[in-house]
């Protein structure tokens, strides 16, 4: 019988990815300055080796973790007989080390796939190089520091399963996911723009190759920063989405340089300008996701979601540091290349517009990594123990957001280059008049305050703007060709995915702005006494508490109150708040139950503990105007950038006169 | 000439910009101290939203549940200061137990929004009578 356990089967494919990675890196390095192919391809071969690898350890830890082989450490620490098969299986992210271990893993996918399908040109080789060295970083955290596979000599019977707040919810399989999609995803133009370093071409090469995986790491990322708020409010039980907690705050610095970068790229593109600029951002994106799982990692900023401490925190920290340290090293060398020769000729351009954006964007950026680091640098400086509030977080991104509208609305209407006066001011006029007018219209529908008001003129001017952008463009075709503006419409949005896409986004943006003013600024959160069989008022709604029911599942336990919901006499639905049990974990989780409306959401949660002997149960009832506007309008910029990617239109066609070429 | 102009607006805005994320900052930091801190100079906290740390005392929570008016003690045993929150006591709250309360001192009394409750391994309460030790009964607490 062959006597090897699981937990070194891993280790073992863990290693044998590290070794493949290693190999990769320094055999693509030796290929490229020596423009060796036969080693150059060995470092390709090594990509899909270390991807084999790392998937084999993928495997075997599911194979573990489904298994119930409590011999191997990160099984014995994180799961738990009795749970799920779903929950089994997302286990695998739901700590530390099978998350690192995930993260290697989607680098190794995403390496492999350079190595396969990238097409070949000189950037590729040192590209891949430079993946397959933070692969080695990601994969050495695995072997060493945060290794899931250690094989316990003494196996418990059994573990004690996930953080019961992530079992408590099915977005948790998919956010966290969502996340490393997009930070792996990213990596990749970052590991093409030191590519453009070393090579000495920092022209918009390497930009127009990594377009596709940037703008899906974007995506991914936004994605993934709108599932968490979502996991948020259907969890935590406060009725929000988000808190401006650190580890919410270090998911969205690199979400704010990568947006800046979507959008620089362009001017280079167009311009040949912003070139060290560009470099910059997304150097700044790679090394904020690695400084974000440092500051998480280590537990040195305090957070509700504590996700455990370890060794691991100054290992990526030390890491952050030497990112940074080559990257600007590399940066500076080159800098006589990278520096910009032409001049902005008007602020007043299309360049112009995103380069203020890119302005506020880092501003934004900067503001929030200060507020989630000032802690530590008050109490290094006077041993004071602070936290930095809500308050100022909204106070600097609320006039930082309100700029970016104004820009969101007027960029895209501007020319590159210089815009005609004449032609902007007819446009300016058309875009204050919206502003206007739906400024004017909040404030007959009982609106007051400067923020919301202002956001709401803002999405009039921002919607007036879209329809400016694609009359501009339907409105002439249609004459010409003498067509139907519906036909050119369809034709146009068909043929420029990447600009009718940008389109859908930015209306996704403007939906969610005015859904997270409403939701706040007009959010009624009060605790209430529902005693059993009486109606209790709260914001035009009858709550009737009827009685309190009790599930009982492998998984554990599940008590709460029904409670009736009515509205002008008619009974809408029945909600089930509730607190759960899992396991062995003494932790009650409350688990809020929402009744989703267009208008605005009802929001039920159990606030304290459920007494069964009491004639009563305390609610905490939160109303939240628009607040499901904020999950569409982040579905409507997923879908925009999806439509944005998916090939058709031009690309299409250029294609087939590609393929017509050849043959 | 641009450039200079440019310059010269890019470092306003700068200004403008740190000059508005400091003061938003400062207003905005939340103190977390200890009864015996707050009643050393209760001045230098006065008017900001603090984040008051201690055990709660026992005897003393009492919970109205008609108004749902939650009353106690916390204390660091050299001071204790009356803590009046509007809500249900919060699960595995008890006596005796770690507790961090945010909110504002109001004469005398603290007015809290938030009742988090802290159940550290790393701080072990001691018995009645035996005094507390205040550094790490803080370090447990943040």
């Amino acid at each position: 019988m062959l006597d090897i356990s699981l937990g070194q089967l891993g280790s073992g494919s863990t290693l044998l990815a590290l070794a493949a990675a290693l190999y990769g890196a320094v055999a693509g390095v030796v290929g490229a300055l020596r423009r060796d192919a036969r080693l150059q391809t060995s470092a390709r071969l090594a990509a899909v080796a270390t991807f084999l690898g790392a998937t084999a350890a993928i495997v075997l830890m599911e194979l573990a973790l489904l298994s119930d082989d409590f011999s191997v450490s990160y099984v014995a620490s994180q799961s738990r007989i009795d749970s799920p098969l779903w929950v089994k299986i997302v286990t695998l992210w739901a700590a530390l080390e099978g998350s690192v271990l995930l993260w290697a893993w989607l680098l190794t996918l995403y390496g492999a796939l350079l190595a396969v399908a990238a097409p070949l040109n000189v950037l590729r080789p040192w590209a891949l190089a430079v993946m397959q060295l933070v692969q080695v970083f990601f994969l050495g955290v695995v072997a060493t520091a945060a290794n899931p596979f250690t094989v316990l000599p003494l196996p418990p019977a059994d573990g004690p399963g996930p953080n019961p707040l992530l079992q408590n919810h099915w977005m948790m399989a998919v956010h966290p996911l969502l996340l490393y999609l997009g930070f792996v995803g990213l990596t990749v133009p970052f590991a093409y723009a030191m590519a453009a370093l070393i090579t000495r071409r920092p022209g918009s090469e390497w930009m127009t190759q990594t377009r596709r995986w940037t703008l899906t790491g974007w995506g991914f990322l936004s994605a993934g920063i709108v599932a968490g708020g979502w996991w948020s409010y259907e969890v935590l039980g406060w009725g929000g989405y988000w808190a401006w907690d650190p580890v919410e705050n270090v998911s969205f610095l690199p979400w704010l340089t990568a947006t800046a970068f979507i959008h620089s790229v362009q001017v280079q593109e167009r311009r040949r300008m912003l070139k060290a600029w560009n470099i910059l951002l997304i150097t700044l994106t790679f090394a904020l996701s690695i400084l974000g799982t440092f500051l998480i990692r280590s537990g040195i900023v305090s957070s509700v979601h504590a996700f455990g401490d370890g060794p691991v925190g100054p290992i990526f920290l030390a890491f952050f540091i030497v990112v940074m340290l080559a990257s600007f090293g590399l940066i500076a060398l080159r800098w006589d290349q990278i520096r910009d020769r032409a001049e902005l000729d008007a602020v007043v351009s299309r360049e112009g517009s995103i380069l203020v954006g890119n302005v506020l964007f880092l501003a934004m950026a900067f503001a929030i990594l200060l507020g989630t680091l000032f802690p530590l640098i008050v109490e290094a400086i006077s041993g004071e123990k602070v936290t930095v509030g809500a308050p100022f977080f909204d106070q600097v991104s609320r006039p930082l957001w309100l700029l970016i509208l104004l820009l969101m609305g007027i960029g895209p209407l501007l020319p590159w280059r210089r815009a005609d006066s004449q032609r902007l001011s007819s446009n300016l006029a058309w875009l204050l008049g919206g502003g206007i007018a739906a400024g004017l219209l909040a404030l007959l529908a009982g609106l007051r305050g400067l923020y919301p008001l202002l956001t709401v003129a803002l999405a009039g001017y921002n919607l007036v703007s879209l329809g400016l952008l694609l009359l501009g463009v339907v409105l002439p075709r249609a004459r010409i060709s003498k067509r139907s503006v519906v036909a050119v419409f369809r034709s146009y949005a068909f043929e420029n995915r990447r600009r009718f896409g940008s389109m859908v986004v930015h209306f996704g943006v403007t939906v969610i702005a005015v859904a997270v003013m409403a939701s706040s600024a007009y959010r009624v959160d009060e605790q209430l006494r529902l005693e059993f069989g009486a109606e209790v008022p709260f914001q035009g709604y009858e709550l009737r508490a009827v009685d309190r029911f009790m599930e009982e599942s492998p998984q554990g336990v599940s008590a709460g109150v029904e409670i009736v919901v009515e509205r002008a006499g008619r009974t809408l639905t029945e909600l089930r708040p509730r607190l759960n049990l899992f396991g062995q974990n003494p932790q009650l989780i409350p688990t809020p139950a929402v009744l989703y409306r267009p208008q605005h959401d009802l929001y039920l949660s159990i606030a304290g503990r459920l007494d069964p002997e009491a004639e009563f149960v305390v609610i905490r009832a939160v109303q939240s105007p628009l607040i499901t506007w904020i999950w569409v309008g982040g579905l409507i910029v997923i879908l925009g950038t999806s439509y944005a990617l998916s090939p058709g239109g031009r690309q299409l066609r250029e294609r087939q006169r590609q393929g017509a070429v050849r043959a | 000439m641009r450039r200079l102009a440019y310059g010269l607006i890019g470092v306003v805005v700068l200004a403008a910009a740190g000059f508005m994320i400091f003061r938003a900052l400062s207003d905005s930091l939340v103190y977390f101290v200890l009864p015996n801190e707050y009643a050393r100079d209760p001045g230098e906290y006065a008017d900001r939203r603090l984040r008051l740390g201690g055990i709660v005392e026992e005897g003393s929570v009492a919970f109205d549940s008609d108004r749902l008016q939650l009353t106690f003690l916390v204390t660091d045993s050299i001071e204790s200061f009356e803590v009046q929150h509007r809500g249900s006591p919060p699960d595995l709250f008890k006596e005796n137990g770690g507790v961090v309360v945010e909110g504002r001192f109001k004469g005398g009394i603290f007015v809290s929004d938030n009742v988090l409750v802290k159940h550290s391994e790393v701080y072990q309460a001691p018995e009645p009578g035996e005094p507390i030790d205040v550094e790490a009964l803080k370090n447990s607490l943040q």
